[in-house]
């Protein structure tokens, strides 16, 4: 155990070292006082005894210093002294401090906020248990509910058929759950029974009976979902989340065993989920419910359960310790094409290569399925560069500070070199100054992080009811900020303290500052020309987003968004049959044109610039089967009207179109372009599915409808097609009640005049019709188009932030470089006036030096944004390298910045008064 | 050296440089502070260890004293210095 009694010493000596060193001098003083007194009483004087004493004893100090070391805590002690000292020395420069905290704290914020976003969607696991076991099969985030063949063969998305068999017959997953793809596009209506409330559009996630058990998950209350609540017969039940059971119902636990009314058919909620956790995925719209997936057939009137051919389940499973993935991932694939082989997508596709690409890629599961990940990932990498060019600049900006200080401070360096002090000690206190600097500001910058994700998040979610990122920073940004203001600090002190240390101290001593001509030093001007040149890269890129988002929002998406509301619904979840919709629509049109004001009033499954798309492939009778898909829209007469989009050859749907009728189509010109290029007269034509091959002739085209857009305006030549919404082709054998292409999906209500509370109405109007008929959402045509440029608009306004931030930075930059020169050479311009120098030569010279340096970092900076641009160009609309605006306006910005920041040292030094100079002298 | 100066009773620095000098017959004569900085690692490595008491005089000084490892130490080198300063005798005497 000496060990530990050592340990105790060493321990000891670093706390108590005040009180050791007291005890150290009173010993030496007794020391020196017995050697006095024997002197004495050797016979010598007082005075002799006392040197005598002293000789005898040795440096004192030093022996002092000596036994200190033996304490071993030297480093340290230095260390803290250092720390102590700088802390000293930043204090007595507040305005210094001041401006290096500040400038460090946005440079590192503006990295932490955008961490914070990069962590949260990138590398957090979700709360469940050992994510690191968890694999997803799939790599793609295909969504919802398709039928058909996979081009690429990858598949991520399955049928429940193929779920069953990969989980009964892979032996590698302790468990393997599936979870519905396209939930958030598919809430449910949910009213508690007994109560008062009305029923409310929520999310409800359809999901395996060992999901909850594959997550290892433990309920919050009552129980969670078991294999055999999943199974055919089985009574109705439900999980509810945490956040919903707190939100709605405050944690009453009287609310397990209770009934709810989802989309009208009666649920038992068994439990609820723990707290924390938000379902498999990152979302804004969480599910609020849990539903068994053998329930979704009665639930959602969802026919494709069960059928093999459909696909729209998501699978993650738990592998059993030292499974070998790529093994697996070779099984897996062979299982599914050999299943998929026994499929009529597979007899039928004409793609003779299907089988053969198929397979499956095994990702990890830990985060779920990370949808939300793809959407930003290019956007978050883009602002990182930015905001990382952001910081490079900052650490310029305090390196340049730094480097003016250590002029200033050389005579004290100086005078320290000469007193003695080792040249690494000096470099280890400036370092230790600096780097204490940096943690100010990184401390600083934790608070502008969290401000900044907290902008960030509501900019990049906005609309959303639910921000699923925690804006306060975790442990690991804690650690990147630190990390970052640690480099920083070294980065930016580094050169300052190694030429400090350069300094010859009797150079120094000798009151060089006379008016020399040398200023700045070249370190201090590139750093100013690589400022100029990087704000110049930062300023491009902002002036080509928002060159981008204008021209994006100066498109003309041939629609009229004026006066007009979207009310987004769901008859299926309020318990109407699809042979009951053709009233239930006559009845909305009716109820709608009664109040005052309506004058359009359009049904369809869903509209314009939302995010949202069905599509099927097209083959125009008469001709081969080109292999191409049209995007199809189900509306009602008054559709076209409502959203804007004109009819410029034969019809529109009327109100006749009704399911006893022939059945017709209307297309837009991109359909025609495509389909029937040789200038043929598209009227009269028939086009329908590819299969069955009777099919074909299904839609007969009574009209065509301008391009207007749909989706997204970047896609580009998009072919549509519009059918009435309650009509269906002959050659549909499927049975009208599993007809799910009846169902609307949103009205479109159109205006005489601007109605305030038109949301209000809504929802009041729709009750009256059906307690049910809940609003799933409701937005003003503008939010909604509004909505789609989000993205863009965040890009935009945080890219123009950046280089905002840049330009300041490099302005301040350039500012200190020139009043530094300036305040340097004050004798000399004073000399040169004196000698008959003009106010305007004096500004001239001192404006050169400042604008020659502007000049070469935005020669570097022009060179330096066309490879960036050509980075960032996948991400502008209609934007090809560089454009000549948006390099010319920020040359010009810069330009303008510059000699502001230059002009204001120049007439300080131009106001320079000779005799006073001479006087100095 | 030290080790063996507070081998048999407590002393004070003042009375270890005393002895050293004592025992050396004023062989060895170093300044006597020295004594401090050599006193520190000795008490870090718990060989001896320290503590305040009255002189005989009646002040007060810090009281030095072997420890249960220091004697082993002791023991240890004093044997190392036996076999080392026997071989240079035995060398220096047979040469």
């Amino acid at each position: 155990m000496a060990w530990v009694h050592r340990l105790w010493l060493r321990l000891q000596s670093l706390f108590l070292r005040k009180g050791l060193a007291k005890e150290l001098d009173g010993e030496m003083q007794f020391h020196l006082d017995e050697l006095i007194a024997e002197n004495i009483g050797a016979g010598m004087s007082r005075e002799e005894a006392r040197s005598a004493a002293l000789r005898t004893f040795g440096n004192a100090t030093a022996l002092k210093e000596e036994a200190r070391e033996a304490w071993g805590w030297t480093c340290l002690e230095q260390l803290l002294q250092d720390v102590r000292y700088a802390i000293r020395q930043l204090r007595k420069t507040p305005g210094f401090t001041a401006t290096a905290v500040l400038t460090l704290a946005l440079g590192i914020g503006a990295n932490a906020a955008i961490f914070t976003l990069m962590d949260a969607l990138m590398m957090r696991s979700l709360p469940v248990a050992d994510p690191k076991t968890l694999v997803r099969l799939g790599d793609t985030s295909d969504c919802c509910v398709n039928s058909g063949s996979v081009e690429n063969g990858s598949y991520a998305l399955f049928s429940t058929e193929m779920y069953e068999r990969l989980k009964k017959y892979a032996p590698e997953f302790e468990d393997l759950a599936s979870m519905q793809a396209g939930f958030p596009y598919r809430p449910v209506v949910a009213r508690r029974d007994g109560t008062q409330e009305n029923a409310r559009s929520v999310m409800g996630e359809f999901v395996s009976g060992n999901y909850f058990q594959t997550f290892g998950l433990r309920p919050a209350a009552g129980r969670l979902f078991s294999d055999s609540d999943d199974v055919k017969g089985a009574a109705m039940v439900a999980v509810m989340s945490y956040t919903a059971w707190k939100r709605d119902y405050a944690g009453d636990t009287s609310v397990i065993r209770s009934t709810f009314w989802i989309n009208t058919k009666a649920v038992t909620l068994v439990g609820i989920a723990p707290e924390g956790f938000f379902g498999d995925r990152l979302s804004t719209s969480p599910p609020d419910f849990y539903l068994p997936i053998e329930t979704h057939t009665l639930i959602s009137n969802a026919p494709y359960v069960h059928d093999p051919d459909v696909r729209w389940l998501y699978i993650v499973g738990r592998v059993k310790p030292a499974t070998q993935l790529g093994p697996l991932q070779e099984k897996t694939s062979v299982s599914v094409r050999q299943w998929l082989k026994e499929t009529r997508t597979f007899s039928s596709t004409p793609d003779k290569s299907l089988p053969e690409k198929t397979h499956v890629v095994l990702t990890p599961g830990g985060a779920g399925i990370q949808d939300l990940r793809e959407q930003y990932q290019s956007n978050l990498g883009l602002l990182m560069g930015a905001s990382g060019l952001v910081l490079l600049i900052a650490c310029a900006n305090i390196a340049n500070l730094l480097l003016v200080r250590g002029m200033r401070r050389k005579t004290e360096v100086s005078l320290r070199a000469a007193l003695g002090a080792a040249r690494n000690r000096i470099v280890r206190q400036l370092l230790t100054e600096s780097v204490v600097l940096a943690g100010l500001g990184g401390i600083a910058g934790l608070a502008v992080a969290y401000l900044g994700a907290r902008m960030l998040l509501r900019l990049a979610f906005s609309g959303a009811e639910t921000i699923p990122i925690d804006p306060r920073p975790s442990v690991t940004v804690l650690g990147f900020a630190f990390a970052l203001s640690l480099l920083t600090g070294i980065l930016f002190g580094v050169a300052p303290a190694w030429m400090a240390s350069q300094t010859n101290p009797s150079d120094a001593l000798k009151s060089g500052v006379r008016g020399t001509t040398v200023g700045a030093s070249l370190l201090q001007r590139s750093l100013v020309v690589l400022q100029a040149a990087l704000s110049l890269v930062l300023l491009v890129g902002a002036g080509l987003f928002a060159q981008s988002l204008t021209k994006l929002q100066a498109t003309d998406l041939k629609l009229d968004s004026r006066n007009r509301y979207i009310a987004h619904i769901n008859p299926q979840g309020a318990g109407y049959s699809p042979r009951e919709l053709e009233t239930l629509y006559r009845t909305i049109e009716q109820r709608f044109h009664e109040l005052p004001g309506v004058n359009r009033v359009g049904i369809s499954n869903y509209t314009p610039m939302e995010e949202n798309n069905w599509s099927n492939g097209v083959q125009v009778q008469g001709q081969p089967y080109s292999g191409r898909d049209a995007s199809f829209i189900k509306a009602n007469s008054e559709y076209f009207d409502s959203v804007g989009t004109h009819v410029i050859m034969g019809r529109g749907i009327r109100t006749q179109d009704v399911l006893a009728a022939p059945t017709v189509a209307v297309v837009n010109q991109t359909f025609v372009k495509d389909f029937l290029p040789n200038g043929e007269n598209p009227i009269g034509r028939h086009f329908g599915s590819p299969l069955p091959p009777e099919a074909n002739g299904d839609y007969e085209i009574v009209g065509v409808v301008e391009d207007s857009v749909y989706t997204s305006l970047r896609w580009k030549d998009h072919r549509m097609y519009f059918v009435p919404i309650t009509q269906r082709p002959s050659s549909n054998k499927e049975p009208i009640d599993q007809d799910l292409s009846l169902y609307a999906g949103a009205l479109v209500l159109q205006t005489q005049w601007p109605v305030n509370n038109m949301e209000e109405i809504a929802r009041k109007t729709l009750a009256e019709i059906n307690p049910n008929l809940a609003v799933v959402k409701f937005q003003t045509f503008d939010q909604q188009i509004a909505d789609r440029f989000n993205h863009d608009r965040l890009v935009a306004q945080l890219t123009a932030l950046f280089g905002g931030l840049a330009l300041l930075l490099a302005t301040i930059g350039l500012y200190g470089v020139t009043a530094y020169t300036v305040a340097r050479r004050t004798s000399e311009i004073g000399i040169r006036m004196a000698l008959g120098a003009p106010r305007g030569g004096v500004i001239a010279m001192v404006m050169r030096g400042a604008m020659s340096q502007t000049a070469i970092g935005l020669a570097i900076g022009i060179l330096a944004t066309l490879p960036c641009a050509r980075l960032v160009e996948s991400q502008l609309y209609e934007l090809k390298g560089v454009n000549a605006t948006a390099l010319a306006a920020s040359v010009l910005t810069l330009a303008v910045a510059s000699s502001l920041a230059g002009l204001i040292p120049a007439r300080r030094a131009a106001s320079t008064d000779p005799a006073q100079t001479l006087r100095a002298e | 050296m030290i080790l063996k100066t507070v081998a048999l009773e407590p002393r004070h620095g003042w009375a270890i440089a005393k002895r050293i000098q004592q025992i050396s017959r004023d062989v060895l004569q170093v300044q006597q502070g020295s004594l401090y900085p050599a006193l520190h690692p000795l008490q870090q490595k718990a060989w001896i260890r320290a503590k305040w008491a009255e002189t005989e005089t009646g002040r007060r000084a810090k009281f030095y004293s072997l420890t249960a490892a220091g004697r082993v130490q002791l023991e240890n080198e004093a044997a190392n210095w036996d076999r080392l300063s026997s071989a240079i005798n035995l060398v220096v005497q047979t040469s």
